[in-house]
């Protein structure tokens, strides 16, 4: 099994540049003048990133303050109810509300996870399900928006906030079912 | 809708910081002020140059009663091992003896000497002092008073800790995620160049255009507002596609890319269109298929099977990503985001 991780493993590492080899060896091939086009479309790196750092420093600041100020351990104790009546253990809450939140708060969580309870049990396996089948949601709406000045989301917060539930619940039930 | 979860977070984060200072205080629980009385030894050998050549500060070791301290502070010096020995008298129990570190001037014996001290702390800290030391944000180390009396004795005193989580909300919390924020941007301008310059090649040696061509029947489907040939499309595939793979900073660039294009179709300024949300919920719902990161964890935590969730991923990012369609494309016949959508100039 450990043959099959490291195969994961070397696709990840070589992905970006087989990718980008692919596409300049096209370019070659289709005779576009690749050093000239690449340029012309990396001028655009800088202004895009720019234009989105006030949308990232409200939203990264407003996340920093929920984190250092606990309300985790709030939110954990009020919604507990809740996820015992649908059977998802306690432990895996702080995952389940970190995920949208924050990545790198989310990796903590995990690892954090893995040490009180192991990689392999049922908790450890909701954590890993949550974490792979959830997104940072916040963060990717203030930056996709931000970056062409959208300030009525409309229905694109809700609708995400959905998919996050559902990605809890199914993560709960499927690990429930196929372990 | 932002407006509400960023006042959300905000309320919540400050208002838990608040309550949470404010019981700490009520309850007493750091015993601000409050001392404990000691016997302290200095070392034989005082603060200098040692043979090395370094300077050494000033030691010392100090022992506190296992009496004088359940007395000053109400706890038992040493409650594990109490537990553990099933006795109800702490003066059984063995005294706290530490190594000090003075930071001023090695203390003479009488009612003037005062210096401040920093005491190692490991797991045979006592919990309350530990508790103060992980407040105080110190690397390790109590940070505390010593104070002489006219005895000859001393009374050892932890640094006042107040407004914990405040001071967290303000450092950890505001400020350093304000740092943080720009440095996220900053970096991705090296990765946004490249892969926005690479995307240019693709789209000139026609690779997008043949994406784009070969998943028509289902691009047209999910995003009916965009004609079929618009850069926006091939765009938005080549972002969802990095997603799959799992590229997440060759995705970031390519989905500006495509919200650029998307905004180019929108009537409104400043309001999101039913293909940008469609495209933003397929973003937050993850398509990964392999999560490469959760496996490379797994196994260093000693896994003994660090895929075997790939199968249970595949299946919830799945049925994440249709309920967030479904969901969004519900939500847009909705009267209030319809009605977001009339009017206004165009853009």
């Amino acid at each position: 099994m450990s043959g099959f991780v490291d195969v994961i493993q070397f696709l990840s590492v070589v992905a970006i540049p087989a990718l980008a080899l692919l596409i300049v060896l096209t370019g070659v091939f289709r005779k576009v003048k690749i050093y000239e086009a690449f340029v012309e479309g990396a001028k655009e790196g800088f202004t895009v990133a720019v234009r989105i750092i006030p949308y990232l420093v409200a939203m990264l600041v407003a996340i920093g303050i929920f984190r250092a100020g606990g309300a985790m351990d709030i939110l954990t104790s009020i919604l507990s109810p809740i996820t015992d009546f649908i059977g998802m253990p306690a432990e895996t809450l702080p995952m389940a509300l970190m995920r949208p939140l924050s990545g790198s708060g989310a990796l903590g969580v995990m690892s954090e996870t893995f040490n009180a309870h192991g990689a392999d049990s049922m908790i450890g396996r909701m954590v890993s399900v949550m974490m792979g089948s959830g997104e940072t949601t916040f963060y990717v709406l203030a930056v996709y928006f931000g970056s062409v000045g959208i300030a009525r989301t409309r229905q694109a917060v809700p609708a995400g906030i959905i998919a996050d539930i559902v990605s809890i619940v199914v993560s709960v039930w499927i690990v429930q079912m196929v372990f | 809708m932002l407006n509400y979860i960023w006042l959300t977070l905000i309320l919540l984060g400050t208002g838990v910081a608040v309550y949470s200072d404010w019981r700490d205080v009520s309850t007493d629980r750091y015993r601000n002020g409050v001392g404990v009385e000691c016997t302290l030894t200095q070392d034989a050998t005082p603060a200098g140059t040692t043979a090395g050549g370094d300077v050494q500060a000033g030691g010392g070791t100090i022992t506190v009663v296992a009496s004088a301290y359940s007395a000053a502070y109400g706890e038992k010096l040493n409650p594990n091992l109490s537990n553990l020995l099933n006795l109800s008298n702490t003066s059984d129990l063995s005294d706290l003896v530490v190594r000090v570190r003075f930071l001023g001037a090695v203390p003479t014996v009488g009612d003037s000497a005062r210096v401040g001290i920093e005491i190692p702390v490991d797991e045979t800290t006592p919990s309350l002092w530990r508790e103060i030391q992980a407040a105080q944000k110190t690397d390790g180390f109590l940070r505390a008073t010593l104070r002489g009396d006219a005895r000859g004795g001393w009374t050892l005193t932890p640094d006042p800790v107040r407004f914990v989580r405040l001071n967290a909300v303000t450092n950890d919390g505001i400020i350093r995620y304000a740092k943080v924020a720009v440095e996220l941007a900053i970096g991705l301008i090296g990765i946004m160049a490249l892969w926005l310059g690479l995307m240019k090649i693709a789209e000139q040696a026609g690779m997008v255009a043949l994406l784009s061509r070969i998943l028509r029947p289902v691009t047209t489907r999910l995003f009916p507002d965009v004609p079929p040939d618009h850069p926006a499309m091939g765009a938005m595939l080549m972002n969802i596609s990095a997603n799959m793979l799992g590229l997440a900073n060759a995705a970031t660039p390519l989905g500006l890319k495509a919200m650029e294009e998307l905004n180019k179709l929108n009537k409104k300024v400043g309001t999101a269109t039913d293909a940008m949300c469609t495209f933003l919920v397929i973003n937050t719902s993850s398509v990964q298929l392999i999560p490469a990161t959760v496996i490379a964890i797994r196994a260093a935590s000693g896994s003994a099977n660090p895929t075997e969730i790939i199968g249970p991923v595949i299946f919830a990012t799945t049925i994440n990503t249709l309920v967030g369609i479904v969901a969004v494309r519900l939500l847009s016949k909705m009267r209030i985001f319809r009605r977001q959508l009339e009017g206004g100039k165009p853009a």
